[in-house]
């Protein structure tokens, strides 16, 4: 019941870390979810992805790892920094 | 298009454990004991501070904080107990209370007047476990109506408690719930609990509780 506020958190802390970036639009939020962090797992997914389709995140996908352990961690972001392929 | 990664390896819940951290050393500065209660809905909480309220709130000096997802009825029935303000949490839907929510509260609380501080958290077995508020200890409420079961069913919740307070056991005449049972298995989650017996209702297993906030509260200021 608790993964909307684990899901909201999530994208503040996305959003906080894409801020210093130059980058167009967030592509992926990759979070690692340990087995014993008490969430369940597709609650929290429809959560998050509800939340990233919306602003600022139009559509970003959730890339949800489990791992063993109690810990909820975001470990990166894939954004799209609008330059041109080099 | 160049996509990029950004590094990030944040815990989702260090935001709340920095502020859990920094209630915590507020109170400890000032020496004011916190007990979060948690349970599901309706196992007492509000009844038990009620009670409590009544018989030790100005002698100890309390002051409490209760979250609810929609209603202030809780701080409701026990600003009628108090002089002192009671803090109404809403938490507009949340299952449970997180530390800003708390540092927020806390803010309009004299802790110079306050030797010992309740904060009954909204009512849920599940979610309130995995935030700290930067409380002192947890009190896990569990009314007999629930079943013996209810340890072994949330775990989580039995082993973050220090304490358990087995409530309205002046129903156990009606009901077929093994007291020794409960027991057991909330032990079997957690060896170190330690139980209180009471019923809201009828007063019984009260003094005991109310000897243990004595004991817990802040000593009084030396005038
Ligand atoms: N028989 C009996 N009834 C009790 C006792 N304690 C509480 N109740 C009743 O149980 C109901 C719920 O009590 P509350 O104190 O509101 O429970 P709560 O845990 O604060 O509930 P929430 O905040 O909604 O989770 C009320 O009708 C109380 O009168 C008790 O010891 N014995
Ligand atoms: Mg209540």
């Amino acid at each position: 019941m608790h993964e909307l506020s684990l899901a909201l958190e999530v994208c503040r802390i996305a959003e906080a870390s894409a801020a210093p970036h130059p980058a167009r639009a967030v592509r992926a939020v990759a979070v690692e979810v340990g087995k014993d962090a008490g969430i369940e797992l597709e609650n929290f997914r429809f959560c998050l992805e509800a939340l990233l389709s919306d602003v600022p995140f139009a559509g970003a996908r959730a890339e949800l790892t489990t791992l063993p352990g109690t810990d909820l961690r975001v470990t990166h972001l894939e954004v799209d920094d609008g330059r041109p392929d080099d | 298009m160049a996509v990029r990664t950004i590094d990030v390896r944040e815990r989702v819940m260090a935001r709340n454990d920095e502020l859990a951290a920094l209630v915590r050393q507020r109170l400890q500065a000032s020496g004011v004991p916190s007990f979060n209660l948690v349970s599901s809905p309706g196992s007492g909480k509000t009844s038990l501070l009620e009670r409590t309220l009544e018989v030790l709130g100005e002698e100890l000096g309390i002051a409490v904080m209760t979250g609810d997802v929609q209603t202030q009825n809780d701080a409701d029935r026990l600003a009628r107990r108090t002089e002192r303000l009671v803090q109404a949490v809403v938490t507009g839907g949340a299952c449970h209370l997180d530390a800003a929510q708390v540092t927020a509260a806390l803010e309009a609380i004299d802790l110079e007047r306050t030797r010992l501080l309740f904060i009954e958290n909204v009512g849920n077995l599940v979610c309130p476990a995995s935030w700290d508020l930067g409380e002192t200890a947890k009190i896990v409420v569990l009314s007999v109506t629930e079943g013996e079961d209810k340890p072994l069913k949330y775990p989580k919740m039995f082993r973050m408690a220090r304490y358990a307070v087995l409530n309205k056991i002046d129903l156990l005449p009606h009901l077929d719930f093994d007291l020794d049972l409960a027991v057991r298995y909330a032990r079997e989650i957690n060896p170190e609990l330690r139980f209180f017996f009471t019923s809201a209702r009828s007063g019984e297993g009260l003094d005991e509780w109310f000897q243990f906030l004595r004991a817990e509260a802040r000593a009084p200021a030396h005038r």
